[in-house]
C-alpha cells in the first residue's frame, strides 16, 4: 500500500481551476520534488493536501485513509507535518515552547489534568519536554531553546520551523520553499540538514523549491506543475533537459 | 520548605484579612472596598486569558458577570431564605454555610455556559467582527434579565442578605470575604495553571498565528471553546460574589461599562500577563478609592492617567512578562510549576 496516493486532485476559485488533475502517488521513503513557474499551483497542492483547502474534485488517501472532510489539525494528527513559505512560527513563544505546542494532538490529557496536575499531566509533561528538548539538540538548535524566534537569525529560524514541524513525527514532510530567502551558505547547510533529515528520520519528503541547486541536489524524482497541471516529470536530468519545461520557464522563442 | 512557602503566604494574607475584618481593625468600607478589589482581581485576570492571551478582543464580559450574578442569587436565595419571588426556602437556612459555595458555583457555570454564545461564532470569525458579536452577546443577556419579570425585572433582584445573615448566625465571621478572598486565589491558582502548561500555551498559539496552530495539530476550536468557557466562568463567580455582597442585582449594572472597566484594567496592565492583570486591577481600585475627595475631577484625573501610561508604556505596565520574569530570583525561591 502507498503511503499517499493522489488522484484527479482540482480545485476551483470562482471559475479558475487554480489546479486541475493533479496526480500523485508514494510509496514511502521518497525524496519528491515540485517545481513550476510562480503562480502554478504548488502551494495550493499541499494546502490541499494539509488539509486546509477542500479539493472541489479529487481524492486524497493519506495511508489508507481519506483525507477529505478532515480538519488540518486532524491531518497533521495523520502524519502529515508542513513548513510554510514565509515562516510562520509563533513569534512571542520562546523556541522550546514552540515545540511544545506542536505535541498537542498526543497531549493525552485534558483540561481537568491541567487544573488538578494530576500525575498524568506531570508525567506528559516531562515526556514532552524531552523529546522537545531532544529533537532541538539532533537539529542543533539547543543553545537556541529558551530565545524568541524573532531574535534568532533567519536561517535559524528555518531550522526551528523545521524542527517543529519534526517533533509532529510525521510519515510525510512538506516543505514549501524551504530554501526561500536564504544565503548560498546557508542554502548548503539546509541541504545536508534535508539529506540528513531524510536518512536519519526515515522520512517521506516532498518539497516545492525555487532554487533549482537544492532540487537537483536532493530530489530523485520531480513533478513540474504550470497553470495547475502536471506538464512533466521525471529525474533531474530528464527534467532539466524537458523542452516543455524549458518552454515553462523561459517562454515560448516561436512567439 | 520551598515548596509550601507560597501557600503559606496565601493563607496567612487570607487569615489576616479575615481577623482583620471580623475585630474591626479595619472599617466597613475598607472592607467593601477590599472586597471590590478582589473582584476587579477576578474580572481582569479572567477577560485577560481572552483579551491579553488569545489575542481577541471580547468587550462583553459583565455579560456573563451578570449571568452569575443571578442565578447564583437566585439559588442562595431560593434555597436558604424566604422570598416574595420564591415563597419559603427550599432547604434549613442554616445550610446556606456549605450550600454558599456551591451557589457561586452554579453562577460560575451558568455563566461558562453563556459563554457558547460566544465561543461558536468565534470558530467562524475573528478579531473586530467578533467584538461585536460579543457586545451582542451583552447586550442580549441584559436584555434578558430585564424582561424576566419572574426575578424583578428591570427593578432588579434582591434578599441575599438575608442568606448571609443566616450564615452569621451559624458562625459569626466575615463570610464574604472570606470567600471572596477564596474565589480570587482560585481564579489566579487556575489560570497560572491552565496557561503554564502546553495545552494553554495553545491560546498562544491561536493568538499569535492561528494557521500554523491549526496546522501544527492544535485543535484551535476546542482551544477557543475552553477559553471563552473558562473566562466567562469566572467571570461569573466574580458576579455571583459581587451580588451577595452588595445584597442585590440589577441588569442595569452590567452593561457596556462595566465591561469596559475589565477591559480598561486588562489593557493597563499588559496583555497576557496574569501579574499585570492583578496589577492593574489593584491600581485601579485603589486610584478610584484615594482620589474620591477630588469628586467629579476624578474621572479627569483617572482617565488622564491612563493616556500618559499608554505614551510611556503603550504595552501596560507588565507587558506580557510575569512577575517571575522581573524578579528572576524567584524562581530559586519558588518553583513555579
Amino acid at each position: 500500500m502507498s503511503l499517499l496516493e493522489i488522484k484527479d486532485l482540482t480545485i476551483r476559485f470562482g471559475g479558475l481551476a487554480a489546479v486541475s488533475d493533479f496526480e500523485c502517488a508514494f510509496a514511502g521513503g521518497e525524496l519528491m520534488g515540485l517545481i513550476g513557474p510562480n503562480g502554478a499551483g504548488k502551494t495550493t497542492v499541499f494546502n490541499m493536501v494539509s488539509g486546509f483547502y477542500k479539493p472541489s474534485a479529487g481524492s486524497i488517501v493519506f495511508d489508507g485513509k481519506n483525507t477529505a472532510g478532515l480538519k488540518p489539525h486532524q491531518v497533521t494528527a495523520l502524519g502529515i507535518a508542513r513548513t510554510f513559505q514565509n515562516i510562520r512560527l509563533w513569534k512571542e513563544m520562546t523556541v522550546l515552547d514552540n515545540i511544545r505546542v506542536a505535541q498537542y494532538y498526543r497531549l493525552g490529557y485534558g483540561v481537568a489534568d491541567c487544573f488538578r496536575r494530576s500525575r498524568r499531566y506531570m508525567e506528559r509533561e516531562a515526556q514532552i519536554e524531552h523529546t522537545s528538548r531532544e529533537i532541538l539538540e539532533a537539529l542543533d538548535l539547543a543553545r537556541s531553546a529558551d530565545e524568541l524566534p524573532t531574535n534568532l537569525p533567519y536561517g535559524l529560524q528555518r531550522r526551528v520551523e523545521i524542527a517543529r514541524a519534526l517533533s509532529l513525527r510525521p510519515k510525510l514532510l512538506l516543505l514549501d520553499e524551504p530554501a526561500a530567502g536564504l544565503n548560498s551558505a546557508d542554502v548548503e547547510g539546509l541541504i545536508s540538514l534535508i539529506r540528513w533529515v531524510h536518512e536519519e528520520y526515515k522520512l517521506t519528503i516532498w518539497m516545492i523549491e525555487h532554487q533549482m541547486k537544492v532540487v537537483m541536489s536532493l530530489c530523485q524524482w520531480i513533478k513540474v506543475i504550470d497553470f495547475g497541471r502536471i506538464i512533466a516529470e521525471g529525474t533531474p536530468d530528464q527534467i532539466q533537459s524537458n523542452p516543455e519545461v524549458i518552454k515553462a520557464y523561459l517562454g515560448d522563442e516561436n512567439i | 520548605m520551598q515548596r509550601y512557602s507560597v501557600p503559606a503566604l496565601v493563607v496567612l494574607a487570607g487569615l489576616i484579612l479575615c481577623l482583620a475584618s471580623q475585630f474591626g481593625w479595619i472599617d466597613l468600607y475598607v472592607q467593601t472596598t477590599i472586597m471590590f478589589l478582589f473582584i476587579n482581581v477576578i474580572m481582569s485576570t479572567s477577560l485577560n486569558l481572552i483579551n491579553g492571551n488569545m489575542g481577541e478582543f471580547s468587550c462583553g464580559h459583565a455579560g456573563f458577570m451578570c449571568v452569575g450574578a443571578y442565578v447564583s442569587s437566585i439559588v442562595s436565595v431560593a434555597l436558604f431564605a424566604k422570598s416574595s419571588y420564591f415563597g419559603a426556602p427550599l432547604l434549613p437556612p442554616a445550610w446556606a454555610v456549605l450550600g454558599m459555595p456551591l451557589s457561586l458555583l452554579a453562577g460560575g457555570v451558568a455563566a461558562a455556559f453563556a459563554g457558547l454564545l460566544v465561543a461558536f461564532p468565534s470558530f467562524r470569525t475573528r478579531g473586530d467582527y467578533l467584538a461585536i458579536v460579543t457586545l451582542a452577546a451583552n447586550y442580549i443577556i441584559m436584555s434578558v434579565f430585564v424582561n424576566l419579570d419572574m426575578v424583578g425585572g428591570p427593578r432588579g433582584f434582591m434578599g441575599m442578605k438575608k442568606v448571609i445573615s443566616a450564615m452569621n448566625e451559624v458562625a459569626d465571621i466575615p463570610w464574604m470575604m472570606l470567600l471572596t478572598f477564596a474565589c480570587t486565589v482560585f481564579t489566579v491558582f487556575i489560570l497560572r495553571r491552565f496557561l503554564s502548561s502546553s495545552l494553554g500555551k495553545g491560546v498562544n498559539a491561536v493568538c499569535q498565528d492561528e494557521i500554523a496552530a491549526e496546522i501544527m495539530s492544535v485543535n484551535t476550536n476546542r482551544i477557543k471553546l475552553v477559553a471563552f468557557m473558562l473566562s466567562s466562568g469566572l467571570a461569573g463567580l466574580a458576579g455571583g460574589l459581587l451580588a451577595h455582597i452588595m445584597g442585590y442585582v440589577n441588569p442595569s449594572g452590567f452593561g457596556i461599562l462595566k465591561s469596559t472597566e475589565a477591559m480598561v484594567m486588562v489593557y493597563l496592565g499588559g496583555m497576557g500577563s496574569i501579574t499585570g492583570a492583578v496589577l492593574s486591577a489593584v491600581l485601579m481600585t485603589g486610584l478610584i478609592e484615594l482620589l474620591r475627595p477630588l469628586g467629579i475631577l476624578k474621572w479627569v484625573v483617572i482617565p488622564l492617567l491612563l493616556v500618559l501610561l499608554m505614551q510611556f508604556r503603550p504595552a501596560g505596565l507588565m507587558g506580557s512578562r510575569e512577575l517571575a520574569d522581573v524578579f528572576p530570583r524567584l524562581r530559586r525561591f519558588y518553583k513555579f510549576k
